[in-house]
């Protein structure tokens, strides 16, 4: 290892970059909305996504009964039920039961004390072997007397998925407008240290310096603005989620905010490549256009 | 000095006569049928034919706008003949890809009449930026550049910055970052267009000592006092093409060189440019 030529080429990219900080922060900052855009982006689709199979996964009939309905009427069309062999499980959930789940489910978030009288019927929840015939088995449950009503999370979950496919494709659209920004933005950036850097640059050209060397040093600088930019939104996205996620939850009772299962190493390491690689292409192209080596 | 330039030069021209006969390799420049014209219609050159031989030192003569800078910058590859070949030191120049243009370069020093030194570099790394920038490891920078500094009588200011030197000081350190890389040829273009008599004559003085040393020197200039004093191989350009050239010659050449070595240089200050160049500058 040669450390002086090291330390030269770190010196010549580190001259490069404070040339113009006013530039260069500009790069940095424009890379890093766009990262925080990314990122909240992919974040949200991968939660919803996740909440939609967790969902999918555990396909419920929740079987409402009338008023009327006595526990022995009960009982028997739950074993009727049973019988039947797309259904795998029959679960009885008298009133009295649902109603301390719900309040289990909403405690610290809602306070349900102020409920004095229980507002839930008695329900039935059943499983489906093969989540596809769970349209076939609902419209057969409704069918049956002492039924009030059918729900299954099959339609929210088709919604809901839907809804994260249109929000991902308005999302990309607005990523990739921003990323085209960010890259223009670095691409100037080096032009004005190219053109700062151009007696440099031809005594370089002049002495024999190679193509690659003179373009590493603003390949780095490209590199150094996109990673920064990266860093800095991890940062603001990371305050994100300590400061604005629980609050979120709480704002949001019903939607169960799972975001131990978002991969957030996965998510910083893309992001931070995102970042890197957007700086590099925009440096690359913008060196090949405006230093003519 | 006179007479022992005057002994080296008729030594070199021995030397180039016996070089020439002995193949391909005697000269270490050799333009053939060179024609460079420029996008704007401008014919810098016409037809140029022209041999240098290893170790010579050679002036190229001639007016503003007559092709002797537009001949260097073929000879560094900074410009490609529009027809015609040029080989510098067996190197098809005309023809080598652009990757192969650095390697050229190490080989060939350049020097410009406006210097071109950075001014926020020292001395020293003036001179080390030459070898960086071409990837010499750091052992060799440290034992390269007081050698050229030294040989350019600039050891004692290494640290100072361009903004602190004479002219005729930062002309030697252009001179020593083109040596640095150790070429075997020298060009210069105007080298002494921005300095005084005194300066210009030490920086002759120090292209001198360097061609003894074996280095080819080219030097375009239109500084009738330094050719005169020099009487080293003389090329006159008119027109992009050559219209004299003769071995210890002077600035101004009569005729076809009829008038060649051996008369005195009178110094015709009013022939050509109508006064002495030196004074316009």
């Amino acid at each position: 290892m040669d450390w002086g030529r090291i330390r030269f080429f770190l010196s010549e990219v580190w001259r490069n970059f404070t040339r113009n900080l006013a530039m260069q922060f500009t790069a940095i900052g424009t890379v890093a909305v766009t990262i925080v855009l990314l990122g909240s982006f992919l974040f949200t689709r991968e939660a919803i996504g996740k909440i939609g199979d967790d969902v999918l996964k555990r396909i419920e009939i929740s079987v409402f009964l009338t008023e009327g309905a006595t526990p022995a009427a009960t009982r028997s069309l739950a074993a009727r039920l049973s019988a039947d062999p797309r259904i795998l499980s029959v679960e009885y959930i008298p009133k009295a039961v649902g109603l301390r789940r719900m309040r289990e489910r909403l405690r610290g978030q809602i306070d349900t004390s102020l409920l004095t009288q229980n507002p839930l019927p008695d329900a039935l929840r059943v499983r489906v072997r093969n989540p596809d015939t769970v349209h076939a088995v609902a419209a057969s449950i409704r069918a049956l007397p002492l039924v009030a009503n059918v729900e299954y999370a099959h339609d929210a979950v088709e919604k809901l998925l839907k809804l994260s496919d249109v929000l991902g494709r308005i999302g990309l659209g607005i990523v990739v407008l921003l990323v085209l920004t960010a890259a223009i933005i670095i691409s100037n950036t080096i032009r004005l240290t190219v053109f700062a850097r151009r007696r440099e640059i031809a005594i370089m050209q002049l002495v024999g310096a190679s193509r690659l060397y003179i373009r590493m040093p603003f390949i780095c600088e490209g590199l150094l603005d996109g990673l920064a930019g990266a860093a800095v939104a991890l940062g603001l996205l990371e305050l994100a989620r300590v400061q604005l996620l629980p609050k979120l939850a709480v704002a949001l009772p019903f939607i169960p905010m799972r975001v131990g299962t978002v991969d957030q190493l996965a998510l910083a390491l893309e992001l931070l490549g995102t970042g890197a690689a957007v700086g590099i292409v925009a440096a690359w192209l913008s060196v090949g256009r405006y230093l003519r080596v | 000095m006179s007479l022992r330039s005057r002994a080296e030069n008729s030594c070199n021209a021995i030397a180039r006569a016996c070089f020439r006969a002995s193949g391909p390799n005697a000269d270490v420049i050799s333009l053939r049928g060179v024609t460079l014209v420029y996008p704007n219609g401008t014919r810098a050159l016409d037809g140029l034919n022209l041999e240098v031989a290893k170790g010579s030192f050679v002036f190229l003569v001639g007016g503003t706008g007559t092709g002797k800078s537009s001949l260097l910058r073929l000879l560094y590859r900074e410009q490609r003949p529009t027809h015609g070949e040029v080989t510098v030191d067996n190197v098809r120049v005309d023809r080598i890809k652009r990757s192969r243009v650095p390697h050229l370069r190490r080989n060939v020093g350049v020097v410009f009449q406006d210097f071109k030194l950075l001014s926020d570099k020292t001395v020293w790394e003036n001179v080390a930026f030459a070898l960086q920038v071409t990837g010499a490891q750091t052992k060799d920078v440290i034992r390269q550049v007081p050698r050229v500094l030294d040989l350019v009588g600039l050891a004692h200011k290494t640290r100072m910055f361009p903004s602190e030197l004479s002219g005729g000081e930062q002309q030697r350190v252009a001179i020593a970052r083109a040596l640095v890389n150790n070429p075997k040829i020298l060009l210069c273009d105007e080298p002494t267009g921005n300095l005084d008599p005194a300066n210009a004559n030490e920086v002759m003085d120090l292209l001198h000592r360097i061609n003894l040393k074996g280095t080819t020197v080219l030097v375009a200039t239109h500084n009738a006092l330094v050719v005169d004093r020099m009487r080293r191989r003389v090329i006159r350009l008119e027109d992009g093409t050559i219209v004299a050239d003769e071995e210890r010659g002077f600035y101004h050449l009569n005729g076809n060189g009829a008038n060649a070595a051996g008369t005195p240089a009178p110094l015709r200050g009013s022939h050509g440019l109508g006064t002495n160049p030196l004074l316009l500058e």
